[in-house]
């Protein structure tokens, strides 16, 4: 069932002669995590900063909750940009207060919350110590907190995985999915695969101002199916006059000392007929499945066909 | 309603974190003891050479025979002895037997006085080992002058006694006449230090608080805290919470050193004893009524004071110190602040929004340069015209130009409030300022805006004229 919380409709945006926003349309349900997906200067940040308040569009709609998006909206939005910052000759407490204010909160709740938070990321006995006598870590933390405090009702960041140590990236990644089992719905930008799978509940990639591709992980995945199926041993197979070996696209060995062979099927092969002859082998099947691509791979292909300058794609 | 709070919380986090800072509050409490101990300093370096161990030995040989060195003896030039004797005064020595000496260090300096016409000064010559500073010319020239004088009245028959009652010391009481005709105690002199004083704090405020403003938004920028915050605030009342709470910051200073003063003052005036004061200036009042006389002008030069070793007169000193106190207590002293509350609170904004968008507008701390040349170039024409202009004719045509642009008007104006300046001029400088103010952060607003969130190349003059028309 859907229940939208954010819906923007042809979004446009152009800085001087650039078309930085071309026609992009999304929509972000509650509850539902969304992954914006691009290469470096695709024009995630742009759209980003349009959907929480700080830049408005040249032309286009954003609806929150129901109504044109407006700049107090964005007490209801946490914001986490790419490149962070804080107050460094501000103490910990004092800056979580001071955000949390900015975002609303009275100066009451502000504090409460600034002491809940504290108290869960273990930083109490830090609370006076200015951000510059504190970790890179710590610090990370106090960022990410510092936009949640208020319960958002969306939480938009920009390369949430960016920087941070696998420790604390861990820590926002189950912060995030605790936020989604309380309705919140997050939207997220990055031009990194890893976590999208396991977080994202849709995702849109995006590429030199213009949105390729969304839609539902799994509906994406599904559709990016081309046909071709795994069949996994223990041990090689020899296809030696075997008619399956013609339609033998690759082959990988896992770690565990298992072969799968990545098979293509069509009218000619059908998935019955392979699954029968497979188990004529050699040797026993232990492995039948679809070959369904990663996002990852998705996400490379998209962008390789639908943009010529690939170079602007880094990993 | 949300915009007040949120300029508040802004303000809030600027006075708060800036106040609780160190430097903060060791400046508050060292800058008043640095000051005084500057001027400690100074008082005590000039007045230290005076009579000490650096002294010169001059000699003089009058062969006019018409200087006036009845008493034969010393005198005490600033920072040179003057040797004259009988022996030297009769001898028609020669120039050869000056050189030597001076030449043998036996002695710093000869003045052969020649035997011309004695109204000319150029017809003595001084033989030195050193070329004698300014000063020092300037007193041996004024005390060869007066010895002249003193010996010509000699010579006319004028009494020796007659001669120094003339040097009878006496100043200028100043009383001014208000326009339903009271009569009031004045000074020139305590107008122009209070006036440039104040002037001379805003000048300081500005550049300090304004640079502070500029620092703060270039540290949001490069730290992008800058982007978090204007998701919720926009950038105008990011702006005015910084300039205001960097003002309240300022004020903060200012009141604390106002308390100091006060407290240290009263403390003082504890140890010395309040009876004593009081009699010092009961005394000073007095004598100003009996001292009627009036002889040499104290702008007859302080080298001329100098030279008549020992017969300072307290007195005088003591008149100038009581006339003070009353022209001090009979200046419209709460009129005066309140110019200066205003034209500080006004002049700070209008130069705080300029330098809050150079901050904005840069990427780091060097590129601020090019823009604040031309910003802080009006400040201190105001502080040069203040110095000039103003202090000399306070209410003249050029100092009540520059009292009515905004960029000097803080300045000048408050230098001219202590001399009496129109109500009406006030109100209308302070309105013409307060306008500029308002289309000023109007339009800094603008840069500021665009500004925060734009990184990368150094932007031009250009770039910041296309931000303004977005």
């Amino acid at each position: 069932m859907e229940n939208p919380l954010l819906i923007a409709t042809n979004i446009y945006k152009k800085f001087g002669d650039q078309q930085v926003s071309h026609n992009i349309s999304i929509q972000l349900n509650k509850g539902e995590i969304y992954g914006l997906l691009g290469p470096n200067g695709a024009g995630k940040t742009t759209l980003i900063r349009m959907l929480s308040t700080i830049t408005q569009p040249d032309q286009g709609e954003i609806i929150f909750q129901g109504k044109p998006l407006q700049s107090t909206d964005s007490q209801f939005m946490g914001y986490m940009p790419e490149e962070r910052g804080l107050y460094k000759k501000m103490s910990v407490a004092d800056q979580l207060l001071f955000f949390a204010e900015l975002r609303g909160l009275s100066n009451q709740e502000a504090k409460a919350a600034v002491k809940h938070w504290l108290g869960r990321l273990e930083m109490l006995e830090w609370s006076k110590k200015k951000i510059e006598e504190i970790s890179k870590g710590m610090a990370q933390k106090v960022q990410f907190v510092s936009c949640i405090m208020h319960n958002p009702k969306l939480l938009i960041l920009d390369e949430p995985f960016s920087g941070f140590d696998p420790v604390n990236a861990d820590m926002i990644k189950n912060l995030i999915l605790e936020l989604k089992s309380q309705g919140t719905s997050i939207l997220f930008s990055t031009h990194r695969m890893d976590n999208v799978e396991e977080l994202c509940d849709k995702i849109g990639i995006i590429h030199q101002g213009k949105k390729v591709l969304d839609g539902s992980v799994s509906e994406i995945r599904r559709n990016a199916f081309t046909g071709i199926f795994e069949i996994g041993f223990h041990g090689v197979i020899s296809f030696e006059q075997h008619p399956l070996a013609a339609h033998v696209v690759k082959s990988t060995q896992t770690n565990d000392g298992r072969y799968i062979y990545y098979i293509q099927t069509s009218e000619s092969l059908t998935m019955q007929q392979l699954l029968l002859q497979a188990s004529s082998l050699s040797l026993p099947l232990i492995h039948f499945s679809e070959h369904i691509p990663t996002v990852h791979d998705i996400f490379v292909k998209t962008v390789e066909v639908s943009g010529d300058n690939s170079q602007t794609f880094s990993h | 309603m949300k915009n007040l709070r949120n300029i508040w919380i802004v303000f809030k986090r600027e006075y708060i974190s800036r106040v609780k800072n160190k430097t903060f509050i060791i400046m508050t409490f060292l800058a008043p003891v640095l000051i005084v101990g500057f001027y400690a300093l100074s008082i005590f370096i000039a007045t230290r050479d005076e009579g000490g161990s650096e002294q010169k030995i001059m000699m003089v040989t009058d062969q006019s025979k018409r200087l006036s060195f009845g008493n034969v003896g010393n005198y005490n030039l600033v920072g040179t002895q003057i040797n004259t004797s009988s022996e030297y005064n009769q001898a028609q020595e020669r120039i050869d037997t000056a050189a030597l000496n001076v030449k043998l260090g036996i002695v710093d300096a000869w003045l052969i006085i020649e035997d011309h016409d004695l109204n000319q000064l150029d017809s003595a010559t001084l033989y030195a080992k050193e070329t004698p500073s300014l000063i020092e010319m300037e007193s041996i020239n004024s005390f060869i002058k007066q010895q002249a004088k003193n010996g010509n009245m000699l010579k006319m028959g004028i009494r020796q006694s007659a001669i120094d009652s003339l040097e009878a010391q006496g100043s200028i009481a100043l009383k001014e006449i208000g326009s339903s005709g009271e009569i009031e105690t004045s000074s020139s002199g305590l107008k122009s230090g209070i006036g440039f004083m104040l002037a001379f704090m805003i000048y300081m405020f500005i550049f300090v608080y304004g640079a502070s403003v500029m620092r703060g938004a270039l540290e949001e920028k490069t730290n992008r805290i800058v982007e978090v915050i204007v998701s919720s605030v926009k950038p105008f009342h990011l702006m005015m919470g910084k300039i205001l709470g960097i003002a309240a910051v300022g004020l903060t200073q200012f009141l604390a050193w106002i308390v100091l003063v006060i407290v240290l003052g009263t403390a003082g005036g504890t140890l010395l004893g309040k009876s004593q004061l009081k009699q010092i200036s009961g005394k000073a009042q007095s004598a100003i009524s009996i001292d009627s006389s009036f002889a040499a002008a104290q702008g007859s030069g302080s080298e001329a004071m100098a030279l008549k070793t020992g017969t300072g007169n307290p007195v005088a000193n003591m008149v100038e110190a009581g006339g003070l106190l009353d022209a001090f207590q009979s200046m419209p002293i709460g009129r005066i602040l309140v110019v200066f509350l205003m034209f500080f609170i006004g002049g700070y904004l209008l130069y705080a929004s300029m330098f809050a968008a150079i901050g904005a507008a840069v990427n780091q701390e060097t590129e601020t340069q090019q823009f604040m040349m031309p910003i802080t170039l009006p400040l201190v024409l105001g502080f040069v015209i203040a110095q000039t202009v103003a202090l000399k004719a306070p209410n003249g045509s050029t100092a009540q130009l520059f009292s009515m642009i905004p960029f000097t008007s803080p300045i000048v104006m408050v230098v001219r409030a202590p001399f009496g300046v129109p109500t009406s001029e006030i109100l209308m400088s302070f309105g013409i300022l307060t306008i500029t103010f308002i289309g000023m952060v109007w339009l800094t607003s603008k840069i500021y805006r665009i500004g925060i969130l734009s990184y990368g190349k150094k932007p031009s003059w250009r770039d910041l004229w296309r931000w303004l028309r977005f």
